[in-house]
């Protein structure tokens, strides 16, 4: 997984260069998340890991595929992949591209789990603090687990914040071993 | 050990009432490879150099290689049931293991686990296995002597508190015999001793586990135990584990002394971690930082002075020096000194024994080869009558050694260098000892002064030990009383100088040996 993030890097870097120099950071993410799940489809990857497959086929079958999707620009990241045998590297170019945005756009994607759903308000008092304790701006994205029990747990990138019912067990249980 | 129920539920309750509840904040990541306890684990941005990270089954890693997208972690322990994709957590602590007074008596593993099954060690204290050696300001010169209790060694090659002095030779010279002698003589001298094994088969180390029990040894000694068959990681961490041990008793005012036996084991376990880690090999196949390895450790065996002791305890312990002597281990290979490993530690270390097969086949144990061993610090700190007597063993063996191969010409050499060849003859076989017999200074004042005289020169080369061992116990029934004045003050004047030789005449002429 690390040497992919090796490889994809110079990848995403330019992409994501590029697009805030044409300033269409948004529909360059929606693109790349389109051409990564087609390359996660089954029956596509198949064709893709195959060394049988002709390059000048493989890129017209791809350009076949994305089509009302891609402006120009798009369609030559795709056949420069595609050359450079670096189509599987899509997923990792795509998570990549979304880390530059959001540390250029000064934002960090949290996923909130809790045992049970937020009313409106404590939602937006939870987000205010939140924000406080991580000192940046926030995408929540909020998700039910009932297996948690209680509590919430919070996730941003590496950082994990255990306030759950689960957790606290499991913490009791290695202190009482 | 016997619990009743209502013991358990106390111990339960006390638990629960110290259980922190506020809620955790740390560092995760998820493992993305393990490949021969070598862990490559993706996310864990905060993680340190060194950290320990927690994995699942209560097992725990050294963070060793931290890169871009990921971090190279090394299992301290089995690592069978970890798998791809399992959850990893940063503690936020470099890595520690229980240090204390507890531990003497004691065998422990690398991460300082008892595995002598005398249950838990009652001890609070921990201490980072990996911590800077103490400063210039810190230090002390070495100035008194740690006695091994081998002639030759404590006569030619004095080792000082606070020194670092090398053991090297082949395998199966008698390394770990002068090892197991040092700490046997540090019996009632106060100085607590670490014996670190690593890399060692598990039935070496219950035989030295039980030398030292047969001789009274355990009670001031800490053995860490790293055997073959545990992993690389344990092995390249149990020196340091050892060493943070002896500081604990080097910061309180004590002295303590170390033995790591031996560090080229250390040196492969750790050439195996790197190679597994991806970096770069260099000369023999070790890593860049092979020197680095050894020198951090053995600049932490230090003596420190009694301001540095009243800090670091807080200025409950007063006027007194602190010191971690350290005799390292080396095994060559064909006596090969030049190699990488042993060049680094004898240019890091105060000093060498070199012992030699040859001379260890021939009979001469130890088998000290004194022209290739040095001390460079233990002058200072040796007894004065030692220092007096010891003088001239050296030089008789050094001008026996030029002569030696003469001596089969003997009937055609002038009388001065028979004279010195036969000198030369008695006094190495003076300087053969044998193991678990420790000597006293003025053990070894008697010998060393016999020989100093000429007493030896009317005795056969053959009788020369049980001459020796008939005078010691001469010594020890009739003059117990100049040998005790000898060992408590260690000084030479006329007075010891003219009591001993009375004693040793009046001895010869009994002719009881």
């Amino acid at each position: 997984m690390s040497e992919l993030a090796t490889l994809a890097r110079p990848y995403a870097a330019a992409v994501f260069k590029r697009a805030k120099e044409t300033g269409e950071t948004v529909k360059w993410s929606k693109c790349l998340a389109f051409m990564a799940s087609v390359i996660k489809d089954e029956d596509i990857s198949v064709v893709v890991d195959n060394p049988k497959v002709n390059k000048q086929k493989l890129s017209a079958l791809m350009l076949d595929i994305c089509q009302g999707h891609v402006d120009i620009e798009n369609e030559n990241f795709l056949k420069l992949l595609v050359h450079n045998n670096r189509l599987d590297l899509l997923p990792t170019i795509l998570r990549l591209f979304e880390a530059y945005k959001a540390e250029d756009e000064g934002y960090v994607e949290v996923d909130v789990y809790t045992a049970f759903a937020f009313s409106k308000e404590i939602k937006q008092d939870f987000m205010i603090t939140l924000e406080k304790t991580l000192g940046k701006k926030i995408h929540m994205n909020v998700a039910l687990d009932k297996s948690l029990i209680g509590g919430i747990l919070v996730r941003a990138g590496d950082r994990v914040i255990d306030g759950s019912i689960k957790g606290r067990l499991q913490h009791m249980q290695k202190a009482l071993q | 050990m016997q619990l009743n129920p209502s013991e358990i539920s106390d111990l339960i309750k006390k638990k629960i009432e110290n259980f922190d509840l506020s809620a955790e904040a740390h560092t995760e990541g998820t493992v993305v490879s393990v490949t021969d306890g070598i862990v490559r684990v993706h996310g864990l941005s905060e993680a340190m150099q060194g950290e320990m990270l927690e994995f699942p089954g209560n097992t725990f890693g050294m963070a060793l290689n931290l890169e871009r997208d990921s971090v190279g972690v090394v299992i301290l322990g089995p690592y069978q049931h970890i798998t791809e994709g399992d959850i990893v957590k940063c503690t936020g602590r470099i890595l520690e293991v229980p240090v204390g007074e507890a531990l003497l008596g004691r065998v422990v593993d690398a991460l300082g686990n008892p595995i002598d099954g005398k249950g838990a060690i009652n001890t609070t204290e921990t201490a980072p296995i990996e911590k800077i050696a103490p400063g210039v300001i810190a230090r002390q010169s070495v100035d008194q002597p740690v006695q091994l209790g081998l002639k030759s060694i404590d006569a030619m090659i004095p080792v000082g508190r606070g020194q670092r002095e090398l053991i090297i030779g082949d395998r199966q010279t008698g390394k770990t015999a002068i090892a197991i002698d040092a700490i046997i003589n540090q019996k009632g001298t106060g100085i607590k001793c670490i014996y670190v094994a690593i890399g060692q088969k598990r039935s070496s180390i219950a035989n030295v586990v039980r030398k030292l029990e047969e001789h009274g040894a355990m009670a001031h000694t800490i053995i860490v135990a790293a055997s073959a068959s545990e992993s690389a990681a344990l092995q390249f961490i149990a020196p340091y584990t050892g060493c943070s041990m002896g500081e604990f008793f080097r910061d309180r005012g004590e002295d303590a002394l170390i033995i790591y036996d031996d560090l080229t084991k250390q040196a492969w376990a750790y050439r195996q971690v790197s190679l597994l880690l991806r970096r770069p090999p260099g000369r023999e196949a070790y890593p860049g930082d092979v020197f680095y390895l050894h020198s951090r450790l053995l600049e932490r065996a230090s003596r420190i002075n009694a301001a540095e002791v009243e800090k670091l305890t807080g200025g409950k312990v007063k006027g007194k020096t602190g010191s971690l002597t350290a005799l390292p281990i080396i095994e060559t290979q064909g006596g090969d000194v030049s190699a990488f490993v042993p060049t680094n530690v004898i240019s890091i270390t105060d000093g060498q024994i070199f012992l030699e097969s040859n001379l260890f086949n021939s009979g001469i144990r130890p088998a000290v080869n004194a022209g290739l061993s040095v001390s460079r610090v233990g002058g200072a700190a040796q007894t004065k009558i030692i220092k007096k007597l010891g003088g001239g063993t050296r030089l008789d063996l050094a001008q026996y050694r030029e002569l030696a191969a003469f001596a089969q010409f003997a009937s055609d050499l002038d009388e001065s260098t028979r004279k010195q060849i036969e000198r030369g003859q008695r006094v190495t076989e003076l300087m053969k000892q044998n193991q678990y017999s420790p000597m006293s200074v003025a053990q070894m004042a008697v010998s060393l002064f016999a020989a100093n005289e000429g007493f030896l020169d009317k005795v056969e080369v053959n009788k020369v030990l049980d001459f020796e061992a008939a005078l010691q116990l001469y010594m020890k029934s009739e003059h117990a009383e100049l040998m005790n004045n000898i060992n408590e003050t260690g000084d030479f004047n006329n007075e010891i100088s003219s009591g001993l030789k009375g004693a040793i005449e009046s001895f010869i002429n009994t002719h009881s040996w």
